[in-house]
This record gives C-alpha cells, structure tokens and sequence, in this order.
C-alpha cells in the first residue's frame, strides 16, 4: 500500500442523537494530518477524541463536514486505516498467529506469505513464542501487543490509536511507547495517538494537539520533536530536557483552559 | 446495537499470564462421585425397605426389584403371561431401548429442524431491525404455551403419526434457539466488529469469520435448554398413538397399572435427558473452548 496520501478533515462536526437535544461531541474540526506524522491527541475524558478516530476510521457518519483521505470521502472502515482500540478486541477462538495474520487472510494472501509477515510482526512485538496460545493465556500488555502486531500486519497507511496503552502499568507503557517509536520509525506510517497522558503525548507525537471538551475542539497543536530519530538521547534524558518540561507545560494548561506561567 | 455489556467479550485488563491448566479444585473432603454413589444407594435402600415391610402397596410403589425385572422383560423375548406359552417381543411389540430410539429419533428430527431454522431466523431478527419488531412478540407468544396446549390442533392439521409430533417437538425447541441467538448477536461487541471491519473485512466476512464464532457459546446453550424443554415435551406428543415411544409406553402403562413399568420408563426418560444434556456439554467444550475465559 503507498503512504503518501494525507487525512483532511474539514469543518466536522458531530452530533450523538439522545432523544430531546442531543450531545454536540465535535465542533468546527479543520485538520490535515500530513502523510508519515504521529499526531498525539490530548484533552480530558469525555472530550471527544475518540468520537473523532471513530469517524476516522469509519465506524459511523458525521453529522456535517467530511473527511477525506487522499480525496476520498471515508464512508465505512478499510484496511487502509487500522485501529488498535483501548481494549484488545482479540477473537478468542483463534490463536495469537491467526489474530495476527487475519487481515492477509481476508486478503486472500497464501498461508506462506502470510504467515511470514505475521512472523516478523510477532518477532518484533516479542510475541513469538506464543503465536499458538489463545489470546486469554495472554497478560493485559502482552494482548495489547498482539493487537498492535495485528495491525501492523494488515500493514495500513494510517493507524489510529485510541490510548492503547491506556490500562497498562506504567513499565509496560513506557516499553511498549519505545518499541511504537521504533515501528515507526521503521514503517513510515501516519499514526493518529489518542491518550490522555501528557506526558505520552509529548513523548510520541511528533506533533501534539488538545482538544477541548463539549464540544469537543482543537485548541492547541505544536509540532514535538522528541520522537523523531536523529537524536541519540534515551527516554529518560529526553525527558530531562528543558524542552520537554515546557511543552508538557503548554499542553497541560491547554487542556485545563489557563494561560501557562512563563514567569516561573 | 448499543450494547456494550461489561462481562462481554473483552479480557483486556488481566495483568499476569494465566496458567495453561485450570488450578486443581479444593477437595470437597473426597470425589464428589462417591457422596452421589452412597446417596443413591440410601434411597435405593430406603425404597427397597418400604415396599420389603409392606408400607405402600405394590400397585402405588412397587419394589425395586420388580421395576428391575419390569425392565428385563421390556428388553426380551417373554411369556405374555405366567404360565402361557405364547412368547411376546418387548413391550407392546417392540423392546424398550426401541422405544426409546423412536424417541430420540423424534426429538433429533424436531431440535435439528429447530436448529435449520431457529439460527437463521435469529439472526435475521437480530440484525434487520423491523423483522425483529415484527416478529418477536410471535415468538415470546410461541415460547410461553404448553405444548399439550395444541397437540390436538396438530393432530387434526398434521394427523395422529409421526409428522403431529415432529412438529410439536419443532414448535417447542425453536423459540429458545430463536431466543439465544438474538441475544447472542445483541451481545457482541460493536468494536469486536469494527476490528474486523478494520482489517478489511466485507460484510460477508464479518459475519463468518466474527459473528457465528462469537455467538456459537450462547447459541449452543440455547440449543442444550431447546433440547431439554423439547425431551420434556415427548410424553405429550406420545400420548395418542405413540408407540414406539418412550413416552408413549410410560403413558400406556399407566394407564393399564402396571406401575413397575411406568417406573422403569421415567427412569429410562431422566437418564437419557441427563446423557443428552452431558454430550451437548461435551460438544460445546470441543467446540468453544474459550467460552468463559473471554
């Protein structure tokens, strides 16, 4: 599949039908998310967010604006954009192997070179060693593991992240964040992260947005550059920079509505 | 579809591996087995002691040795009566276990075609909105009559052979498929779809490779309950003209007072419910053997 096509997202909104009113969870969204960045969405529970990666990834049909990719209006879910949902959403009646290589499968890709795919994928998340449990004899982060492999996988041009790592500890978190980076790093694809840590945002995204709550609207979006290779500093250093510690600043005032302190 | 029941299908916050193997049960003091062999063997003693000091009459509760003996001379070749020559086959011409085959044959007849349509039909109403508006009061009606209720209108459309019962058994194990596989549908996650969808799924796919599987544990379920309900209600297909039957001759033979026989025919009738419900039990650890765990 090529990577060269870009999410434009124009002049959304979305309305959740409940009877009398009715919820506005998105307004007036106007985003372009360019090919090959990892977009961190932040923003308080209950802000929208997910309402947003839903209609990306074509789950339902916003009430008015569009969304585009490569021009094309999304209309219901593709393999082109891939989701890993906060739950694992692993089918317990195949093993981790067929998980991991059910979207070839659907494909019709040969069973040879599916399972070869599915492999380096399995390799990469360290899974390989229990391609032929069942998910349930998996722990939390090793599911979620699988479920990210799946995806990866099916090889999409967008994957959309819906805080994955959400119900994780904070030790797997932080292994799995690294191990993210470096797929993709390696894949080139576009990532669109939902989470509503701080921190993680401004760790993985090479550009990191806020969204307010109800309704739901972009009020921040400043590029990062802690993610992306060319430096040789690790997690904990990058964490330490100045640099760091100010955007996070700036992100956790947009979300809370305040102004950041520049004085302090 | 907006449900999104709690239990349902996601394990995602288990933080350990899970052993393979389940953990071995706390002991009950010893198998639980030998308490259900020394309870059984306390009421066959207590039976055989009331009717052995002449509490009941035999005709109200006969030994248990003559209901032993009842079941032998169902199963062979005997003497119509003591002391006669003329020899008769079984019970009515045919032996018990024949008698019971018949039965199972008609409860096969009647849960399979509940199955062929019960499934279908299920998840059509699960899935077209207006079929299931439509149609579900029709199948809650269905579901709460007692089938003695309109084996006579069966009889007068169908006539008083084999094809009156299988449809009362049909009509009788449909409604609770029907029933287990909406909900069932109803109870799969949206997002157990999405992922699918996701993964570039067609409608077509989504259904066979996501929706049959994850709704096959309740489905199965629903067919162990279509089942039972179903061998509950073979006496009352047998009542007219039910021979060979197990029901039927359970009927008949109370009828004619011969109490040992009826006793032996309920027995036969429970320990054959009881190895249905075991192999539907078996079929569904081979089949989903996930069920529970996700």
């Amino acid at each position: 599949m090529s990577h060269d096509r870009e999410v434009r997202i124009a002049d959304l909104a979305h309305t959740f039908d409940t009877g009398d009113d009715g919820v506005r969870a998105l307004d007036r969204i106007d985003l372009t998310i360019e090919p090959g960045q990892f977009v961190c969405l932040a923003g308080p529970s209950g802000c929208g967010k997910t309402t947003l990666l839903r209609l990306i990834a074509g789950f339902m049909q916003p009430s008015e604006g569009s969304i585009r990719v490569g021009g094309e209006v999304v209309t219901k879910p593709s393999a082109e954009r891939g989701v890993v949902f906060q739950q694992p959403m692993l089918y317990p009646w195949m093993t981790v192997r067929e998980n991991v290589e059910l979207g070839p499968r659907l494909r019709g890709v040969a069973k040879r070179e599916r399972r070869e795919q599915a492999g380096r994928f399995l390799e990469m998340v360290g899974l390989a060693d229990f391609a032929e449990r069942r998910p349930y004899e998996l722990s939390g982060g090793m599911q979620q593991r699988c479920q990210i492999a799946r995806v990866l996988t099916n090889d999409p041009e967008i994957i959309l992240m819906d805080e994955p790592f959400g119900a994780l500890d904070a030790l797997t978190r932080e292994r799995l964040q690294d191990e993210l980076l470096e797929i993709w790093r390696a894949t080139g694809s576009t990532v669109l992260f939902i989470t509503h840590s701080v921190d993680e945002a401004v760790f993985l995204g090479n550009r990191v947005m806020v969204m307010s709550p109800r309704p739901g609207r972009i009020v921040l979006d400043e590029p990062a550059v802690f993610s992306t290779p060319g430096h040789t500093l690790d997690a904990e250093e990058l964490r330490a920079l100045p640099a760091f510690g100010e955007l996070v600043d700036t992100v956790r005032h947009a979300i809370n509505g305040t102004e950041p302190d520049r004085s302090a | 579809m907006t449900d999104a029941s709690p239990g349902g299908s996601g394990a995602g916050t288990a933080t350990a591996a899970r052993p393979r193997s389940s953990p071995p049960r706390p002991s009950l003091g010893s198998n639980p087995w030998v308490i259900r062999g020394v309870v059984l063997a306390a009421t066959l003693l207590l039976w055989w002691l009331v009717t052995a000091v002449g509490l009941v009459r035999p005709l109200y509760l006969p030994s248990p040795g003559s209901v032993w003996a009842a079941f032998l001379e169902a199963n062979s070749v005997h003497p119509v009566a003591e002391g006669v020559d003329r020899m008769v086959r079984g019970e009515q011409n045919y032996y018990l276990w024949e008698h019971l085959v018949a039965s199972l044959q008609r409860i096969g007849i009647g849960v399979g075609a509940a199955i062929l349509v019960g499934i279908p039909l299920g998840l059509v109403m699960a899935t077209v909105r207006w079929v299931g508006i439509v149609l579900e009061p029709y199948l809650n009606f269905l579901r709460a009559l007692p089938p003695l209720g309109y084996i006579g209108l069966l009889i007068v459309w169908f006539g008083i052979g084999d094809t009156s019962k299988n449809w009362l058994l049909f009509l009788a194990a449909f409604p609770p498929i029907t029933l287990a596989t909406i909900g069932a549908v109803r109870g799969v996650r949206e997002d157990m779809v999405n992922a699918v969808l996701s993964l570039g799924a067609n409608r077509r796919q989504a259904l066979t490779v996501v929706m049959l599987p994850a709704t096959l544990p309740q489905v199965i379920t629903g067919i162990r309950v279509a089942t039972g309900f179903a061998w509950t209600t073979v006496v009352a297909a047998e009542l007219n003209n039910g021979i060979p039957g197990i029901g039927g001759l359970a009927y008949l033979s109370g009828t004619q007072l011969d109490t040992p026989l009826t006793i032996a025919c309920i027995i036969v009738i429970g320990l054959a419910a009881l190895a249905l419900d075991a192999g539907i039990k078996l079929l569904e650890s081979v089949l989903v053997p996930w069920h529970g765990k996700a």
